[in-house]
């Protein structure tokens, strides 16, 4: 057995482990469902074979069933005895970085930015921080580009929870701030390389068309219409622009 | 004879009407240069192509356009693979790996341009190959499916997902079914179908009306993308193209009969439910090397190996469509997410589906395919000049576009932390080597799979034996014991005693 399968069989082990709480998480749960003709106030439901629980039942009864066999096989392969150690999982510091700050990344732009910060300040911030942070492989820009991201969706995310507090403004000003710092130092360190200096010009004018297309085009809903930006485009849009050809 | 020229009419008036609106070329050629940018890049596929084109126009436009914009771009990226393929020995998408075998030694050979050439001939008559299958064989099978009732749809619909799961293993095949069931635990969330019970909604009102299918298909297939993409890449040297892209009809000539046995393998191929175009690509190429009188020279240059996979992945095309519009049931990962279009503008594709529908998209896969082939030899070397670009800048505008998609189709926040919950499990499945394809198919058609397997018992007062007294449900029945069976060790050994004693 070569090595790639063996750290295979290893991640198994953990992953039927996981699939079997699951399964039994979720059997668990499914018993909540009435099967055996239920009494919902005062009404006798159905019988078992036309439950609401009778799929969902079969579905993680056979979710069990092929994480045991998995387990199985695993184990059968050597699974079990990695399955502790770093190596024996695949475990690569460098990887679990990259990784951890993508991750990072893309859970403060979702959960903490969209909702509450401008969009075409937030995907900006995004497009800079991606694309100087993974360019070239350098770890210290990949935990700066998450650190940038961390501070922004976290400040958003904690000062204004609520959604009646996502028109602040104050966390636009906080993107816009970071995304320049961010964008400045990025020019300073990358000055001769080509992508590098492109990204202001991408993070700029992508998020801008697309959302434009979206709130104009397709007449669609965007995240956060009354952001710093999006309000003065939006702005522009129906007070200066349209009626030149309204009228 | 009459039933031929019965379709044929009706084709020429739906294509009469697409080509007299002056709309179709704009959503054509913008869909099918950006299909063919998307297969360009390594790290974008054809499903990311079709997904985000859904998210952008599922509910947009009219679906008579927005149709336009997803087969054009989901041909367009078929073929768009090819590039990189040829020049970078690097596919584009999984569907032209088996094109790489070679292309690549053709354009290191100083013949890339003619490889080039090739394979958008190639990929034009397969398209058309598996869309004169479509034509055909959809009306065909929309006869038989009329006959079709509830056990036989949840026998079928668990058919496409244990099919899917077994051919889309890249390691155990148990992991494909895992990913199916996962997708079917998934579809069960909200009310259910027949009862209105509410099912694992821990008492968040979001969660009573399920998950969304376009949430789920950007995170299954946009995001894990997104994640394994963003890392510094450096491009290989990119072979110098030489030669002109025109194509060579005496070569188109000689292997008239590998392209035709392409094509069919291809769109066969591709009517299995949930079985893609790289399958199709290496079933054919497979194929080719066994029967052909060149067979030694595949891998080495061979054009025959070369039309063999770039034939059957776009012909696949056409198959793939043939189960979705006749039983709703996806034939590749890029036709789940033209499910997921038809799901959000209310089309149920199966036997009630609307005939015009049909026509429309067979219309349509003829115009994308001329235009794929118009694009592909006239403006191949600006797709050349895309290839150039690093993931690390596209991806990053994938990830907001993605975003903006999935945001606009339902409209909310959730679904947003729907599609990264669904992106990061989709990552690590990736990373143990689980097929996420089952997964999709296992949303998609999880409602169906419920609603008709008990709408079965309800019908038969609880008699589990509907599922095997009508002629159609039997021979589902037993194909699905068949696949499941085919796997169990003991009887795999059995098997194999059996076929050592009769060889």
């Amino acid at each position: 057995m070569d090595d790639e399968t063996q750290t295979l069989r290893t991640r198994d082990f953990w992953g039927a482990l996981a699939l079997m709480a699951l399964s039994v998480f979720f059997l668990w749960r499914t018993m909540d469902i009435p099967l055996w003709g239920g009494n919902r106030a005062g009404v006798s439901s159905a019988a078992w074979y036309n439950s609401a629980a009778i799929v969902p039942l079969g579905i993680f009864l056979a979710l069990f069933v092929l994480s045991i066999a998995l387990l199985v096989i695993s184990v059968r392969a050597g699974g079990a005895q990695q399955a502790l150690s770093a190596v024996g999982i695949g475990w690569d510091a460098d990887e679990a970085l990259r990784f951890t700050t993508i991750g990072i990344i893309l859970f403060f732009y979702v959960a903490g930015l969209v909702p509450r910060v401008d969009f075409v300040l937030c995907s900006g911030l995004l497009i800079t921080a991606l694309t100087f942070g993974f360019h070239g492989g350098h770890r210290g820009r990949m935990v700066l580009s998450a650190c940038a991201l961390a501070l922004c969706g976290g400040y958003a995310f904690a000062r204004h929870l609520p959604q009646a507090e996502w028109a602040a403004h104050d966390d636009d000003w906080l993107t816009l701030v970071v995304w320049v710092i961010l964008t400045g130092y990025m020019l300073f360190i990358g000055r001769g390389d080509r992508v590098l200096r492109a990204v202001p010009v991408i993070a700029v004018v992508a998020p801008v068309l697309l959302v434009c297309a979206m709130a104009f085009g397709f007449r669609q809903n965007v995240p956060n219409r009354g952001g710093l930006v999006f309000k003065q485009i939006e702005y522009h849009y129906y007070v200066t622009l349209r009626p030149l050809w309204r009228s | 004879m009459e039933f031929l020229l019965t379709q044929l009419s009706g084709f020429g008036g739906a294509f009469l009407a697409l080509v007299v609106d002056p709309l179709t070329y704009i959503y054509l050629v913008v869909s099918v240069f950006l299909g063919i940018t998307f297969g360009a890049l390594p790290g974008l596929t054809a499903t990311l192509a079709v997904t985000i084109l859904t998210g952008f126009f599922g509910n947009k436009i009219p679906l008579d356009y927005s149709l336009i914009a997803l087969l054009g771009a989901y041909v367009g990226a078929i073929y768009g693979g090819s590039y990189p393929s040829i020049l970078l020995n690097i596919p584009g998408t999984a569907a032209s790996a088996a094109t790489a075998m070679d292309g690549y030694p053709l354009a290191k050979a100083g013949r890339g341009g003619e490889a080039l050439g090739l394979t958008t001939t190639a990929s034009f008559i397969g398209t058309l190959i598996g869309t004169l299958a479509l034509l055909v064989f959809v009306w065909l099978l929309l006869l038989l499916s009329k006959n079709i009732a509830s056990p036989e749809k949840a026998l079928l619909a668990l058919f496409g997902i244990l099919l899917s799961g077994t051919l889309m293993s890249e390691d155990l095949v148990i992991k494909g079914w895992i990913s199916g069931l996962i997708g079917l635990a998934m579809a069960m969330v909200g009310l259910d179908p027949l009862l209105s019970e509410p099912r694992y909604t821990f008492g968040w009102s979001y969660m009573l009306s399920g998950f969304q299918v376009v949430p789920v298909l950007m995170g299954a297939f946009a995001v894990p993308q997104i994640i394994e993409g963003m890392r510094h890449m450096e491009l290989g040297q990119m072979v110098q193209l030489k030669g002109r892209i025109l194509p060579n009809m005496a070569a188109i000539r000689r292997y008239l009969p590998t392209i035709a046995r392409s094509g069919v393998i291809g769109t066969g191929v591709g009517a299995l439910p949930g079985v893609g175009e790289d399958v199709a690509g290496w079933v054919s190429y497979g194929v080719g090397k066994t029967v052909s009188r060149e067979g030694d020279k595949f891998g080495k240059g061979s054009l025959e190996g070369l039309l063999s996979s770039e034939t059957a992945n776009n012909a696949c095309i056409g198959g793939a469509l043939i189960p979705l519009l006749v039983l709703g049931i996806p034939g590749s990962p890029p036709a789940a997410a033209l499910m997921g279009a038809f799901k959000i503008n209310n089309i149920i594709p199966g036997p009630t589906i609307d005939p015009a529908i049909i026509l429309r998209v067979v219309a349509i896969m003829v115009l994308a395919s001329v235009t794929m082939f118009i694009m592909g030899l006239f403006t191949a070397r600006i797709f050349m000049k895309i290839l150039r670009i690093p993931q690390v800048v596209f991806l990053p505008i994938v990830m907001v576009l993605t975003t903006i998609g999935s945001f606009s189709v339902g409209g909310g926040i959730n679904d947003l932390y729907l599609m990264l919950g669904v992106g990061f499990v989709a990552y690590f499945m990736n990373l143990m080597k689980y097929p996420i394809a089952p997964l999709v198919i296992g949303v998609i058609l999880g409602g169906l799979f419920d609603e008709t397997f008990r709408r079965s018992l309800l019908i038969s007062g609880g008699d589990l034996s509907v599922f095997g007294s009508r002629p159609v449900a039997a021979v589902l029945l037993a194909l699905n014991l068949a696949l499941i069976l085919s796997q169990v060790p003991t009887v795999k050994r059995a098997f194999g005693k059996l076929r050592g004693r009769f060889a």
